[in-house]
């Protein structure tokens, strides 16, 4: 990691104290001299200055502005500067607790015990790696480290199951329980030193990780055949809005940035999810989702390692220079939607309950756009009633439409969840972790509005917009008639005004999220003016596709 | 969309009929010499009194048109003393 000279100097002064402190309470332990415990507690003091120190050094550090690219960096390798000292000072606090623990007790038998002593040596052996692991450019000793760890873990709970036996029998009860507490103590110490270990990691890797999630990702990638850790780049692609972190994967080796693999961490539950879906779709379509290389939990984490697909987001496509692969890539892309939604269709109904979707996501956009959030309205004679009442109405409106027979939906089909590869001029899914079987017009109505919420206001980029909404509108319909969907065009804009409203809590822009907003009221009190029995005459005004 | 008290502000999309509802909803409340205007948290009453400044703004660009209305209306609220004449008669005898 980058050597920073005034934080390094201070963590260095520091790091020498802490093996003083350690070495005299191991000294006081092993020569059975009580007093040395005094003389390990009298470094506490030089740590803590030193800490002070390297806090308020971190803290110039960050005023001193390179550029801005460099700045991302740098504040990393701070940030892990201070994470290393942090935990050494926690460390060293455990230290002081053990050393008064250590002065109370009777008798220093009970704790001058084999698995004691190798915890205390591994916590010795790991102080002294840190600054050739700090200075080293490899992860090799930062890893290391943090391994020590687990083995101070093995030896506490092999020394803890003996003090229960002994508790079991009943002697020496209350010397027993201050041993156990002191079997804590250093087992956080062990704690201590993973986090210095990750703080390492981190400063090289330009990016702030866990070990755990490390670990998952290193055993992931046992499975690329033939690639060993060091040789492989692992570099952030963003977080998902669901909280995930995405990293690419790519070989060093290869002459060009090749990304191999995408490795996805987060919430168990989200990825298991995310995996059965994926897998769910290669049995119905096969070839629209990308293939799981790997999959890895551990406790509520969990790690996802996928391939990486090839083409551009709808996104990308949106705002690119020439309307021509747009254009083939939503022939491409309605063509798929076709296939799938003849292939997929069940023979039961599955309502999408727009409004019910609406009404749920109604205080996630009141908490962006509090502004939104109005009473009903009266000037003089003239009433409107508020959003939530309209919502609640529609609910009933929407309970009378007849909705077609289910398919398999992407369940998030917004354009950059979608990608056209025009070499291959092939369509791909990814994100699919909420896919299921609905009505399609969800994922048709969520992937018109997902190009009309782009905040780009280039009246080119506006236009293609249009366009692209007006040709999935016009596929939709296509695709209605050809099934005999009768309902379809008001389930549309049910669709289209849940998704409008909905998605401004994406939508920081004002006057594009209020634009969004009054599109979806809009299409929501059409609906409930419709007199009962004109209901399929009604045609989704097409000029609110018009920013 | 009401932000503090005498405050009354709103704004949605609308088709042209509701336009035009609203706007006589507002011609009859000046008929009437009383306009309401209100959400569930705010409510603002203007009394129009006989003679109001009217000023009309209208723009038209390739990218929208704006039409603005502006009625204004001074207040009349009872101020006390100086509501009395001026010019006081003697009493007469």
């Amino acid at each position: 990691m980058r050597i920073l000279p005034p934080l390094y100097d201070t963590l260095r002064f520091l790091l020498l104290d802490l093996q003083k402190q350690l070495q005299l309470l191991s000294d006081a332990l092993e020569n059975q001299e009580p007093g040395l415990l005094d003389k390990s507690l009298s470094r506490v003091d030089y740590i803590d200055n030193a800490h002070l120190t390297l806090l308020e050094r971190a803290g110039r550090q960050y005023g001193r502005r390179l550029n801005e690219h460099s700045d991302a960096q740098q504040r990393i390798v701070i940030q892990s500067y201070e994470h290393i000292a942090h935990s050494l000072k926690a460390l060293s606090g455990q230290l002081q607790q053990m050393a008064h623990q250590l002065k109370n007790i009777d008798s220093l038998k009970l704790i001058r015990k084999k698995h004691i002593f190798s915890a205390l040596q591994d916590l010795n052996k790991g102080l002294s790696l840190i600054t050739a692991a700090i200075e080293s450019d490899s992860l090799t000793l930062a890893i290391d480290i943090c391994r020590l760890q687990l083995r101070i873990d093995k030896a506490c709970s092999a020394q803890l199951d003996k003090y229960k036996k002994r508790l079991r029998q009943g002697e020496h009860s209350d010397a027993l329980l201050l041993a156990c507490f002191i079997l804590k103590d250093i087992d956080l110490m062990g704690d201590a030193l993973l986090r210095v270990g990750e703080g390492i990691m981190s400063a090289n890797l330009g990016q702030f990780i866990q070990i755990d999630r490390f670990r998952a990702l290193e055993e992931s990638l046992s499975v690329l055949d033939g690639i060993r850790q060091q040789d492989l780049n692992i570099h952030s692609m963003g977080e998902t809005k669901s909280g995930c972190t995405i990293s690419g994967v790519s070989a060093s080796s290869e002459s060009e940035d090749r990304i191999m693999a995408i490795f996805k961490q987060g919430k168990k539950a989200k990825l298991q999810e995310e995996k059965s879906r994926i897998e769910k779709w290669h049995q119905k379509y096969p070839g629209i989702a990308p293939e799981v290389y790997a999959y890895q939990k551990q406790g509520d984490k969990a790690a996802l390692l996928y391939e990486y697909l090839t083409g551009q987001t709808f996104n990308k496509l949106l705002l690119a220079k020439q309307s021509k692969p747009l254009q083939k890539g939503l022939k491409t892309l309605f063509r798929t939607l076709n296939n799938i939604w003849e292939q997929t269709r069940i023979d039961e109904v599955h309502p999408a309950n727009f409004m019910k979707q609406l009404q749920k996501r109604l205080p996630q956009v009141y908490e962006v756009h509090p502004d939104f959030q109005l009473k009903g309205l009266k000037i003089g004679h003239v009433k409107q009633v508020s959003l939530e009442t309209l919502v609640e109405e529609a609910q009933k409106f929407e309970k009378r439409l007849q909705a077609p027979n289910a398919v398999y939906i992407h369940g998030d089909f917004n354009t950059d969840n979608i990608l056209y590869d025009p070499l291959e001029d092939q369509i791909s899914f990814i994100d699919l972790h909420r896919s299921e079987y609905l009505d399609y017009v969800q994922d048709l109505s969520v992937l018109m509005i997902s190009f009309y919420r782009i905040a780009n206001f280039d009246p080119a980029v506006r236009k293609r917009i249009v366009q692209a909404m007006e040709a999935s509108y016009a596929f939709g319909t296509e695709y209605a008639a050809k099934i005999d969907d009768h309902d379809f065009e008001l389930r549309l804009a049910l669709g289209l005004a849940r998704s409008l409203i909905s998605s401004t809590r994406f939508v920081l822009d004002k006057e594009h999220a209020k634009s969004m907003h009054f599109k979806g009221r809009l299409l929501i009190e059409q609906l409930l003016q419709l007199p009962g029995n004109h209901l399929h005459d009604y045609k989704i005004p097409k000029e609110l596709f018009h920013d | 969309m009401a932000k503090k008290t005498n405050l009354f502000e709103h704004e949605s999309l609308q088709d042209k009929d509701a336009i035009v509802q609203y706007l006589k909803a507002l011609t009859d409340g000046i008929e009437k010499g009383e306009v309401e205007l209100s959400d569930d948290d705010e409510k603002v009453t203007l009394k129009p009194t006989p003679f109001g400044r009217f000023k009309l703004k209208a723009t038209c660009s390739k990218k929208a048109q704006e039409l603005r209305i502006k009625i204004s209306w001074v207040g009349h609220e009872d101020d006390g003393d100086s509501g009395q004449p001026l010019h006081i008669q003697p009493p007469s005898k």
